[in-house]
């Protein structure tokens, strides 16, 4: 009986577990947005025809892609004289599959993948190389050396994180806010860009200190180091930074900087200084979300590096172009705001993959905002506006001048 | 009730005699023992963490962050344990949670000043908003509970749908991007820095808990001798009202050793033109709001599930659904109403945890059906139907938090606490399960 009992909370449970986990993909979204605001033209140097190009989105819920990428995206084919087509897998490496060969059949010239995962989209990679078609690897790695990979540099992030947060803090108590365990970015790739802002040198140099973890030199660096927040949740950040302060509270010691991977995570790090009356020590996050920027604005937040989107979104059309007309990979060469533009020229550089995969890769740099920079972020047509950005900005906060 | 009874007596098989005589003693105070054991365990994890952490763990300013963090699951769990008894389940709360949060962020940043043009200094702003989104979960429970109690529809199956759309619903709502800066006596639901009663508001409190205590007992001595029900002795009346008034008394103590933060009471100070001493301003917070509202909600359960006919129906229905029928209950209508008030906890509950975050994000109450399931079931709540109590539902959140706050303490990372959880919750049911074979031999 006892057995029975438990056999059936445990079926219980399994279904819903099952429930939760097909959550996300409860809504189709398929379809266009005009969320985007920018109308820059695209400069294309040569008037094209016959380019179609495809882009295939693996979760348009996120609401950056529909405001920033896919209007950039949409607007660069355009002016160039291409054709836009695309669709949304909604979080299903299955949906996308099928969704490759649609765009395929509708008679894409040039791929666009923003893949759900780098090794499902593998048969569709082949499918376009099949058909001659070139594939661009949107933002996410694909493990295939035919792809051109677009992204923003992720370890530059990190860098840019904490250098911003080291220089205004060169030596303390630090607390690490890490994202999902799951995900590379929070467990390799920002902690890296950390070290190479000099965070590990800081640490075994006794000149930092880090709160949430063991004592410098006993554990695993960075693994055993910082605590990591389950799906990148505010209210999971909050609860556990709550903790972390109450901790640093009853050992009397005071936290003088904290670095937050992104900005759902930093959300949730301001709501636990303000429940607790802290105070706002100098904090990193990364993504330019509206309420972060405000943050900046209002001083709770030190520093947010934001990747511009909307560049990415006109690189990748410009190179989709380029590629349509035959431009072999290399000699393809992008126009974006300099700002932005990889440090290593405006052409694809060879780029090491973690799968011992060599691609040709263009890597954007981040733009690290504190509140004297908010004027660029208003400026360039993104999706958080001066509204939300100066909400409630008052004379004194140092987002003020800005948003003048 | 009557589980404790029949722990307390029926079992043959005790050891010697010191132990039944105890048992004797325990049985004439008449004592929840299911509840009791759940202090225990609730004192002995916290206890534990203490030792752990070189005592820095139990010390008010912790318990009351740990009570906080609580709040939110263990007022949903009081009235998952009526939809469970009732032997229905509901797997929309942390979608309901969600989007009332995203109401009441919305509301007051964008809809109520920008549609209806009351600004930020309108009156009672917040309680405006805070009656809409009432009304928004009563809704979708009244709509959901119609579906499972007139149409017939499982109500697994219709809440996993509502878990569903819900869900999709707040994504179209927000945009996906998070919505913040609430009105500030709206925040003080979500306690903080500023969002506690006081020092002499928590002695009041404490002291009419006191009086309820001894009232209560008072009026149920009464009630027996009238009945002709036999009467506890009175040793037993005095040991319990001065056991409950110690621990009342004793909790209000404790959280005024909970000071204002620092720079806050600075801030008072300045306020209330009194100069502040060198060592600075101690003052007393005392309960956080939230704490208080949790106890509200508690208590009006309590009575509404022991003492309302509405309360014995779900009972009545969860122990025998057909005898329920059969003897004119409205079967239908008191199941609609377990959903409806479901509704309206889970928007007493997004306003927590919107007030706790200053605002709303996407995914506010993710996987929290989960939580709420497991303080039910870790309560004593069981999935057979007729069985459960609030309070033991609200011990049941306290010892799920109290695990996570106190991993989290100690620099355990979620996995680790997600494990811990599981494990406990297993636990919790297969004693449970032992128990109840053991009374029923």
């Amino acid at each position: 009986m006892v057995i029975r009992r438990l056999a059936a909370m445990l079926g219980v449970l399994a279904l819903l577990l099952a429930a939760c986990s097909s959550d996300g993909g409860a809504s189709a979204t398929a379809g266009e947005s005009q969320g985007g605001t920018s109308s820059q033209p695209a400069e294309s140097a040569t008037g094209s025809t016959d380019c179609t190009v495809g882009v295939s989105w693996n979760n348009f819920q996120q609401p950056r892609w529909a405001a920033a990428d896919q209007p950039n995206i949409k607007q660069t084919v355009e002016d160039g004289g291409g054709t836009y087509i695309d669709a949304d897998a909604n979080l299903s490496n299955e949906q996308q599959l099928t969704d490759v060969d649609n765009l395929i059949g509708q008679g894409a010239t040039v791929l666009i993948l923003l893949a759900q995962d780098q090794n499902a989209i593998l048969p569709a990679v082949q499918k376009a190389a099949d058909n001659g078609i070139p594939v661009i690897a949107y933002d996410r790695l694909i493990e295939d050396p035919s792809t051109l990979y677009i992204t923003f540099n992720n370890v530059g992030v990190g860098e840019a994180e904490a250098s911003a947060v080291m220089e205004a803090v060169p030596e303390g108590n630090y607390v690490l806010i890490k994202g999902d365990p799951g995900d590379p970015n929070a467990s390799t790739f920002l902690p890296q860009g950390w070290d190479d802002a000099g965070l590990k040198d800081a640490v075994d140099a006794g000149t930092i200190t880090i709160l949430n973890g063991p004592e410098a030199g006993t554990g695993t660096w960075p693994d055993d180091y910082g605590t990591y927040t389950d799906a990148w949740d505010t209210a999971t950040a909050q609860a556990n930074m709550e903790a972390i302060i109450d901790k640093a509270n009853a050992d009397g010691v005071t936290i003088d900087a904290i670095l937050a991977e992104n900005d759902s995570t930093a959300l949730g790090v301001v709501a636990a200084l303000e429940a607790k009356s802290y105070g706002f020590p100098p904090l990193s996050g990364q993504d330019g979300d509206p309420a972060n920027l405000n943050n900046v604005a209002l001083g709770k937040q030190y520093v947010d590096v934001w990747k511009n989107a909307n560049e990415l979104g006109r690189a990748a059309g410009q190179a989709a172009l380029a590629l349509c007309q035959g431009t072999a990979m290399d000699q393809v060469a992008i126009d974006i705001d300099p700002s932005v533009a990889p440090t290593d020229g405006n052409s694809p550089v060879d780029f090491d993959t973690p799968g011992g995969v060599t691609v040709k890769s263009l890597i954007l740099q981040p733009t690290p905002l504190t509140a004297e920079d908010l004027d660029v972020v208003m400026d360039a047509g993104w999706y958080a506006t001066k509204d939300d950005i100066c909400a409630g900005v008052k004379d004194g906060d140092p987002g003020f001048d800005d948003c003048q | 009730m009557a589980d404790a009874v029949d722990t307390a007596s029926a079992s043959t098989r005790t050891s010697g005699s010191a132990w039944s005589r105890l048992r004797g003693i325990i049985g004439a105070t008449e004592v929840d023992l299911r509840l009791f054991g759940m202090l225990v365990a609730l004192a002995l994890i916290l206890l534990g963490f203490n030792l752990l952490t070189d005592g820095k763990f139990f010390r008010p300013v912790n318990m009351v962050t740990l009570a906080v963090q609580a709040t939110s699951v263990a007022i949903l769990a009081t009235g998952m344990v009526l939809v469970i008894v009732a032997r229905n389940i509901d797997l929309s709360v942390g979608s309901v949670v969600g989007l009332v949060a995203m109401t009441y962020a919305t509301l007051m940043t964008d809809w109520l000043p920008n549609i209806f043009g009351m600004g930020p200094d309108f009156p009672l702003r917040w309680l405006i908003a805070l009656a809409i989104g009432i009304g928004l979960g009563a809704a979708i429970g009244a709509f959901q509970g119609f579906i499972i109690a007139y149409i017939g529809v499982p109500s697994f199956v219709v809440t996993l749908g509502g878990l569903l759309s819900i869900r999709g619903a707040i994504w179209y709502f927000s945009n996906g991007a998070a919505v913040t800066g609430l009105d500030p006596a709206f925040r003080l639901l979500g306690g903080g820095g500023r969002g506690s009663i006081g020092g002499s508001l928590t002695w009041v409190l404490g002291a009419l808990g006191c009086l309820a205590v001894v009232a209560l007992l008072w009026n149920g001595r009464r009630q027996r001798r009238r009945f002709g029900f036999p009467v506890r002795p009175m040793w037993a009346e005095i040991a319990y009202a001065a056991v409950a008034c110690g621990l009342i008394m004793g909790l209000a103590w404790f959280a005024n050793g909970n000071y204002l933060a620092p720079g806050l009471a600075t801030e008072y100070a300045s306020e209330n033109g009194i100069t502040e001493p060198a060592g600075g301003l101690k003052i007393s917070a005392g309960f956080p709001v939230p704490t208080v509202l949790l106890i509200g909600v508690t208590v009006v359960m309590t009575w509404m599930s022991t003492r309302r006919r509405f309360g014995r129906y779900v009972y009545a229905y969860g122990g025998n659904p057909d005898a329920a029928e059969l003897v004119g209950i409205n079967t239908r209508l008191t199941i609609l109403k377990t959903f409806v008030l479901m509704g309206v906890l889970a928007a007493l509950s997004g306003a927590v945890v919107a007030a706790r975050l200053n605002g709303a994000t996407l995914d506010i109450g993710n996987s929290y059906e989960l939580f709420v399931i497991a303080a039910a079931v870790v309560g004593g709540t069981s999935f057979i139907g007729g069985t459960g109590t609030i309070p033991g539902a609200v011990l049941g959140a306290f010892v799920m938090a109290s695990l996570s706050y106190g991993l989290s303490f100690m620099g355990v990372n979620s996995p680790g606490q997600n494990v811990v959880a599981g494990i406990v919750l297993i636990l919790a049911v297969a004693f449970d399960a032992w128990t109840r074979k053991r009374a029923a031999k």
